[in-house]
This record gives structure tokens, sequence and C-alpha cells, in this order.
């Protein structure tokens, strides 16, 4: 169940545009914000406030990796894997991280704490090899600067 | 109008034609797969590239309008090495399991890949799985995602065309599976318009499954038995077995659509519960005789004249009708003859056929659909006419078009309409009234839906209005009626185009009208001299004693009268009754002889639809068990010595002058609108009027029952089909959201539903959107036979509802 909040926020989305289902990804943003991943009720709520149909807002869902259909931990990794990035060794980046945390790509460290995924292009192939946690970018990264970041996180 | 070269040969086409149909039109077959021509454009899987002279990329042609000078080349190498290599591409992920696949023989991938495909595939990777076992989607559905080319074409049909948007492609990439929601079982319209489009084995039809090969079948193109839309259907065999109903893409006013009744709803065929030897009633039982027994006790003791009656069904063909309106009036010497036509009194059918303009002839659904402004009115059209409910929605999808939808309850189709129209069953006659009134009065501002509706008419320049069955189920359908035929005049006087066209529930409704089935008018709308009395009148008079022989061709009156005690207890008292069907019904039960008649699957002949187009029934299996085809019986009691179908339609080409021009060997899948004949002959007679009696407190009572066919069924005959029974086994009441939460109720309680006549307890379904003070029972459950709830002479059902 989405907060008053939330629905709220949601339907000051749908005021943006013409059409109520215009606004998908925002609400659907607005609900992961909230929820930390998307599930079948919650999609299912936000069908109904967007009155579309549930298939086609979970074909907005599933398509993006942004949106998280599994639950994710406090600190959600996801390192660029696409061209640029992968011709600078992102590969080398996720391997790193694997062997840290202890977990294979898309799972989640039993403390909740780290989810580890691997997403495409996120536009900024200039600083690549890039990672994204949650909000934040994280850009020419080296083993070392990994180790620094993961001190950060607490 | 662009010229252009296609393969070096010129042909000259309208601006915006896809280089598709182009090349078409100059007899070039280009394959696709995304391409379907009634679905939104996608050009997604390059099936259908082809060069175009100037220009370096290969394009698709099923995007790609032609222009002026173009020159384009479809079969040259570079195309043809394109093709292979799209079609290389598909099958890297395909698992290429033909010999267990149904679609095996008549798939779309494998005809490419043999005629156009590579003959090799150097991919040495793993392929994508999904799943090892085929996945149930729905009771109708099984699904393979492992042999999707990702056309979409199932998620187009289903939300452009369908209108339920059931479907969706989920996930990205190869990924992605073309399913529904959450990849769970599908509660939708069932129609298995995504089986029908998917053009390789991955919609699957559940009740088809490994039943044959294509190439095993034997086929034969004939017509839906349920609605009067008339779809076309191709009704496959194998060793005399019906093993499936499907739809070709280019057949029929209904082009691969079908409804989950029209697709799915052959299996009463060959029910074992079918009748297959006549009976006869002995010490006051039925015991199975001999054709020769039954057939001579018919002969000596049906009576003759005034007494005698026949009531038909209007699933018959118009051969088997016309015969037996011959049988009733010259052999049983009598016009009190009637259809079964929702039990409308015979001025409102005679009325019904005014209005429509049956006599001038038939209007195709294409024609009627380009009028920029479309009313309907009394029916659920949804429900009971669901591909004319497609072609509407399509059409709407125009935003230029008015689509104005009147009716209690909400229906899929109110999500395409300008306006919606709520009213309460007997007040249908109001909301015409209110049209009519607001153009009369030459009034210019709307007040309210109705004046809204009405200043679209006043601002239309061709108006279709499609009127529903319900309306002959009204005790002042007659009134109704006239001031549509009003509403007609006054548009027409300010120049305007109007068509009007029945929405019937039986596929050969006009048929059985037009052949002469009606107490008022002999084939082809000729008054008949002695007024005859209708079904309501018949059963009047039964139940005085006045009826000593009656003749029940296909019709279960008991079960579908409105007044079920009434219509048993009349029925009870004819001294020799004659009931030819298929099932023994609750009429057939009280009978005093049976003859087991057959489907539109056993039999040659034709139907009308309700646009007025005749088309051909085919034979595709013999007779079930024992039993005859019901022209045969018709014509060995009335010894008419007809030999065939055919034979019977030569004589109706004399009597109906409508079908003069029909050549019945040359019908072929589009059918053919039947002439126009003048419009002398019948014509409103003042006769009994609203039946309306003084008025009655129903305060009680505080529903207005309204009924008709649920989406899943028709009738009683699709209790027999035992895919659309698991489809919707039990009956159910619908009320609206809001009297919902009046009454303090929610959606799949069980609910007590009480008329003056009938009690019973029903599963609820709350409707957002309906009208308030309307419950809504379908007609097609023996269990709760709906015309139990009613009292003969009071027209619409009351009821009153409460928690169990
Ligand atoms: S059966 Fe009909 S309604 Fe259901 S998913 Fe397929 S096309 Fe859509
Ligand atoms: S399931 Fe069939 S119709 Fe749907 S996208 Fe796949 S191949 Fe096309
Ligand atoms: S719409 Fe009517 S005619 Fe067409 S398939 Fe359905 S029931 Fe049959
Ligand atoms: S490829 Fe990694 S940011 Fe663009
Ligand atoms: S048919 Fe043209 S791209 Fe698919």
């Amino acid at each position: 169940m989405l907060s008053t909040q939330a629905i709220e926020n949601i339907k000051k989305a749908i005021a943006k545009y013409p059409t109520k289902k215009s606004a998908s990804m925002d609400a659907l943003m607005i609900a992961q914000k909230e929820c930390g991943h998307l599930t079948e009720d919650i999609l299912l709520e936000i069908a109904h406030l967007l009155d579309m149909p549930p298939v086609q807002l979970n074909q907005v869902a599933a398509f993006y990796t942004m949106y998280n259909k599994r639950p994710v931990g406090k600190y959600h990794i996801q390192v660029c894997t696409n061209i640029s990035c992968s011709l600078l060794d992102s590969e080398h980046i996720v391997q790193f991280f694997s062997k840290r945390l202890g977990i294979k790509k898309g799972e989640t460290t039993s403390d909740k704490k780290f989810t580890l995924s691997e997403v495409e292009c996120l536009g900024s192939c200039g600083t690549a090899p890039m990672m994204q946690i949650n909000d934040d970018y994280y850009e020419n990264l080296t083993e070392a600067k990994v180790e620094e970041i993961l001190k950060t996180l607490k | 109008m662009a010229t252009v070269k296609i393969n070096g040969k010129e042909i000259t086409v309208e601006d915006g034609t896809l280089i598709l149909d182009a090349a078409r039109q100059a007899g070039f077959e280009i394959p696709t797969f995304c391409y379907q021509a009634r679905l939104s454009r996608l050009g997604s899987c390059r099936m259908c590239l082809v060069e175009i002279g100037g220009q370096r990329k290969l394009q698709p042609s099923c995007v790609t309008p032609v222009l002026h000078g173009m020159e384009v080349f479809t079969e040259n190498e570079t195309v043809k090495s394109a093709r292979s290599s799209m079609l290389e591409f598909m099958l890297a992920n395909h698992p290429l399991d033909c010999p267990t696949c149904d679609k095996g023989g008549e798939c779309e991938l494998q005809d490419f890949v043999f005629k156009s495909g590579p003959r090799h595939s150097p991919f040495d990777e793993w392929k994508r799985r999904f799943h090892e076992k085929d996945e149930i989607l729905s009771p109708i559905i099984v699904k393979n995602h492992n042999r999707c080319i990702h056309c979409e074409r199932c998620v187009r049909i289903c939300d452009e065309v369908v209108g339920v948007s059931a479907l969706g492609g989920i996930g990205r990439g190869a990924k992605t599976q073309e399913t529904s929601f959450w990849n769970t079982t599908l509660d939708c319209d069932h129609c298995g318009n995504c089986i029908e489009v998917c053009p390789v084995g991955s919609f699957m039809s559940l009740a088809y499954r490994y039943k044959s090969r294509p190439w095993d079948l034997k086929e034969a193109d004939t017509v839906c038995p349920y609605c009067a839309t008339g779809c076309q259907i191709t009704i496959g065999a194998r060793n005399g077995e019906v093993v499936r109903v499907r739809s070709k893409s280019a057949t029929g006013i209904n082009k691969e659509t079908l409804c989950s009744r029209g697709r799915f709803g052959y299996h009463f065929m060959q029910s074992e519960k079918r009748l297959t030897k006549p009976m006869i009633k002995k010490g006051g039982r039925l015991v199975e005789c001999s054709w020769e027994e039954a057939l001579s006790a018919i002969k000596q003791r049906f009576g003759m004249g005034r007494k005698t009656a026949g009531i038909a069904s209007t699933r018959l063909t118009n051969e088997e009708l016309f015969v037996f309106q011959k049988l009733v009036r010259d052999v049983f010497k009598t016009n009190n003859i009637d259809l079964d036509s929702r039990f409308a009194n015979k001025w409102v059918t005679s009325a019904m056929v005014d209005v429509c303009g049956f006599r001038e002839g038939g209007v195709s659904i294409f024609d009627a659909l380009k009028a920029d402004t479309i009313f309907i009115i009394g029916s659920a059209i949804s429900d009971e006419n669901p591909i004319t409910d497609y072609l509407i929605r399509t059409t709407a999808s125009d935003k230029r078009k008015t689509l104005i939808l009147a009716h209690p309850r909400r229906l899929k189709l109110n999500s395409s309409a300008t306006i919606s129209l709520k009213y309460k069953p007997a007040n249908l006659g109001d909301v015409v009234k209110g049209i009519v009134d607001f153009i009369e009065k030459g009034k210019d501002k709307a007040e309210g839906d109705i004046d809204a509706a009405a200043l679209r008419f006043k601002n239309a320049s061709t108006i279709t209005i499609f009127l529903g069955a319900d309306i002959l189920r009204l005790d002042n359908g007659t009134d109704v009626l006239e001031n549509i035929a009003v509403l007609k005049t006054l548009l027409k006087k300010t120049g305007k185009n109007i068509n009007c066209l029945p929405l019937f529930d039986r596929c050969n409704q006009r048929g059985a009208i037009s052949m002469g089935i009606h107490p008022l008018f002999l084939p082809g709308f000729k008054k008949s001299e002695e007024e005859g009395m209708d079904c309501g009148e018949i059963l009047n008079a039964a139940k005085n004693g006045e009826i000593e022989s009656l003749y029940v061709l296909g019709e279960d009156i008991v079960s579908m009268y409105p007044d079920a005690r009434f219509a048993k207890d009349a029925v009870s008292k004819v001294k020799f009754l004659v009931v030819q069907d298929t099932f023994l019904t609750e009429t057939a039960k009280m009978a005093d002889v049976v003859l087991p008649g057959v489907t539109y699957a056993e039999k040659d002949g034709t139907f009308t639809n309700q646009e007025g187009r005749v088309q051909r029934v085919r034979k595709i299996i013999s007779c079930v068990g024992g039993s005859k085809d019901d022209l045969s019986i018709l014509d060995n009691i009335g010894g008419f010595g007809y030999k065939s179908a055919k034979d019977v339609f030569d004589d109706i080409k004399e009597e109906a002058p409508s079908y003069k021009d029909i050549l019945f060997d040359a019908l072929n899948n589009t059918g053919v609108l039947v002439n126009g004949q003048g419009t002398g002959g019948m014509s409103q007679e003042p006769g009994v009027r609203s039946q309306r009696q003084e008025a009655i407190d129903y305060s009680e009572y505080p529903f207005q029952v309204i009924t008709g066919n649920h989406l899943f069924h028709s009738g009683r005959l699709s209790q027999k089909a035992h895919v659309l029974v698991k489809l919707l086994a039990e009956p159910f009441v619908e009320i609206s959201d809001e009297d919902a939460k009046e009454l303090g109720l929610s959606d799949k309680e069980v609910v007590i539903v009480k008329s003056k006549e009938y009690e019973a307890a029903l599963k609820l379904r709350v409707v957002k959107g309906s009208q308030k003070g309307v419950a809504f029972i379908p007609e097609n459950f023996d269990s709760v036979s709906v015309n139990r709830f009613y009292t003969r002479g009071e027209g619409m059902a009351r009821v009153k509802i409460n928690k169990l």
C-alpha cells in the first residue's frame, strides 16, 4: 500500500501531463522511492491511479533497469557495463565488488546493506568506468577508489 | 496519386499507400510478421525490408509510404539476403521444436524459412529458454514463450481490437515475454484472438492441443451459430470429430477475429447429451421409437386450423424456416406462427422490420460505420455482439467520430464512447424521446447528457443507429420504435444520411422474419391474409385450452419465455406437442413426440445476419447418432419433395424478392447483402400498442431486471459446450457499485434476489459505472433460469436484493 503522501505526489505528477498514463514513469519512481522496490500489488495500485491496464504499466517497469523488481539493499550499486565502460574494464570493477562483498551480480548481502547490479549506459561515458549508487554517480573507477567509496557507505 | 515502379512494373496508387500494399497490388508478395492490416504499425520485425532506388539502407515496406516516382525492389539479391538474415536471427533463439509444436504445418515462420530462409545456421551459442514446460495462461490458452518472435500481434489485437489490453511485452530484448500482467492466469475475454494472430506456436489453443495436424483436418467455411453478427468461421474435423474452429485472416466481416463463443463454443455439436433417437410419449413417459413411428404419429395426430400453432428458433437456416412456415401455413393451415425473438409481441417485431428498413435491403456494416455519428441503444453490445463491438471500437478510435452508447450497464465499449448515456431499462424510450424533443423544438443548448447526444445528432451529417434486442423485450417497444422512426424522419428532413441496423442476439433472427416466421407476414414480408397469434398469444390460448397441437422447432419456451410458470402451465395444456431439437430441453421433456434434429455443422443452408447478409452454412460432419437434418424432417411431414437446401432456396427466391438475385452456389465467404424490394407490403398497424398495465407499485422491488447473453454464452446452447462452461459455469447478478455500497454488499458475495414470482441465491458482481437500480442476470443458466423472475404482462421483472 502506498502512503497518502506518495499518492498525493503521484496525483501531482499526473497533473503535469495531458493523459494520466503519461505519468507512468514518475509514478513508478515515486513508489520505488517509498517502497524500495516494485511489487505486483504496488503496480496494481498505481495502474488504478493512472487508469491504465496493469500490464501496460508493467511493460514500462519491466523494461527499465532503474526500476527494482526485487528488494535491494540499503546501497544499490549499479555498475555500468555498456560499451565505453566495458572497454575500460568495468567487468573488473564488477568482479572486485563481487569479491569484496561476497555476492554475485543481482544479489544482496545477507545484512541487506548492498545490492550489486549491472546496468546499461548511464550517459557518463566520458568518465568510464563508472557506477551509480542510489542517486549518486561515481566515476573513473579503480580498485582503490572503490575501496575508498565502500568505506564511506555506513 | 503516385506512380511507382516495383520490380520494373509500373503501378499507380493512392498517395500514402504503403509500399507493402502497392507491391501486393502489383502482384508481389512480401513476407511480414509484425504487420497486420487492422493493427497499428510497428515496423519491428524487419521481414518486409525492400530496396528503394537511391537509398542505401533497406526500408521496412509495412511502414514506408510510396512517393511518386519511387523505384522499389522486392525480389533482388540484396533484399533476399536481408530476408534470409532476418530469419536467421529469429531462428538463432528459436527452439525449432516443430515436431511437437501445434503450429507445425501452418506456421508462418516455418513457411517463410522454407521459402526464403537460410539453409544453414552458424550460431553456436546457447538459446534463451524461459521454461521447459508450456504454461497454461488461461482456460483456453497454452503458451510457449520460447517460440515467440516478438511481433506483438497478440498484444496489439488484445488492446486495439478486442479492447481488453490484457497482454504486454514484459521484459527487454530477447528476454521479453508477451504475457499477462504478472504472467499469471488471465482473467480476460477469452476470445482466443491472440492465439489466432500468433504467427508461430507461442499462443496455442488448449482445447486443440495435440489434437491434429492441419493436413489431417477436413475443413469447411461456415457461419457462427451464436449471435447475428454473422462471423465467418472455419470448422476443422478430424476423423469425423470437430476439433477446432478458426477464423481466416482475410475472410468475412470478422477478418480473423472471433469471440469466445464462436471460437470455443463448438463442443455442443458432439456432446453426449445430444438427442439421437426420436421419442414418443407412452403411458406418460417419453420412450425411444423409430422415425416411422414418430413421423406417422405427427401426420395422424397433428391438427389443422386455428387450434394449431408453430414456434421456431432463429438459429435454424433460412431454408428450414421457410419450409417450416410452409408446413404451418399450407399443411396445418394456420398463421399462428412466431419466432422466439426475445418473445417480443408481433407489433414490436413488425415495427423493428419497418424502422430498420428490412424491405429496403441489407446495409453493410462497413458502410454503416462510415457515418460520422454512431448511436447504439438497447444492446449490451460488448456481450451480445462482440465482433460488432470490435468493429465499432476500431472505427471509434478515429477521434473525429462520435460514438454515443446508451445502455444501463457499463460495457467494455463505453471506454471508446464519446457520450455514454445511462437509463433504467423501462425508461429506454425516454432517451429516444429526449433526443426527438431536442431536435423537434429546435434547441441548441445542451442541458444534460441526452441533450448533448441530441446536439451531436444535429451537427452530424451521416448517422448510423444500432437498435438492440432489449427493445424487443420492452412492453412499450412499439412506442420506442415509433419514436426512432420520428427521429429518422426529422434528421432526414435536415438532409442527413441515416442508416438503422438491428443488433440481434441469434444468428438468423433477421432471416427468420424474412422467411415469414411471423403471424403477420409471409416470406418477403407479404401481409398474411389472416392475422395469426404471436408467441405470447399462442401460450395464452394454450393455457385456455385453445391450442390443441403445437410444433416447437428448436426453441425451449419453458426455459426462455419471460414467466416460466405461465409458460410451463400453458405448454402442459397442449394436447399434442411436437418438439424438434438437438437436446432434451425443458420443453422437449413435456412433448408427445420428440424429433432429434441436427446442429449447423451437420447441414447445408444459409443464415441472414443482422446486416441482411446472406451467408452459407456448410455441412462438415454427418448427423450425430440417429438424428436427421431438420429440413428433411420438415419436408417429410409436409410431403413437399424438397431434395436439398438449394432446392428450397430456389423457392425462397420466388417468394422473397430481396433474395431473388442471390445464387446459392455462388455464395462465398463474403456473403451477399439482400436487395431492396420496395417499401410496399406491411407497414405499422395501430394494433396493440403499449401493453403497459395500470401503474403497479414496485417500491418493494427497487431493481429492474435486465437480461441477455453473457459474453461467454448464448441462450442455453452454450451450456452444452464444455469449454464455455469452464469459462463461466454459474449465473450471477450484476449491479452498480453505488447500489452495492448502499446495500452494504460486496463483489463476489452471495445475495438473495427476490421477485414476486421467484427467489434465488446468486453471486454478486459489482460494476463501477452501471446505472443505479438495475440488476443484470444472464439468461444462460438452467440452475437459475432468469425467466422465473418474470410475471407475464408486466414487462420488466423487478427484484429486491438482500444479504444472504
Ligand atoms: S484471449 Fe482475447 S482477451 Fe484474452 S488475452 Fe487473448 S486476445 Fe486478449
Ligand atoms: S506470442 Fe506470438 S503473436 Fe505474440 S509476440 Fe510472440 S510470436 Fe507474436
Ligand atoms: S460475434 Fe457473434 S457471430 Fe461472431 S463469433 Fe461471436 S457469437 Fe459468433
Ligand atoms: S557506457 Fe558506461 S556510462 Fe555510457
Ligand atoms: S512486417 Fe514490416 S517490419 Fe514487421
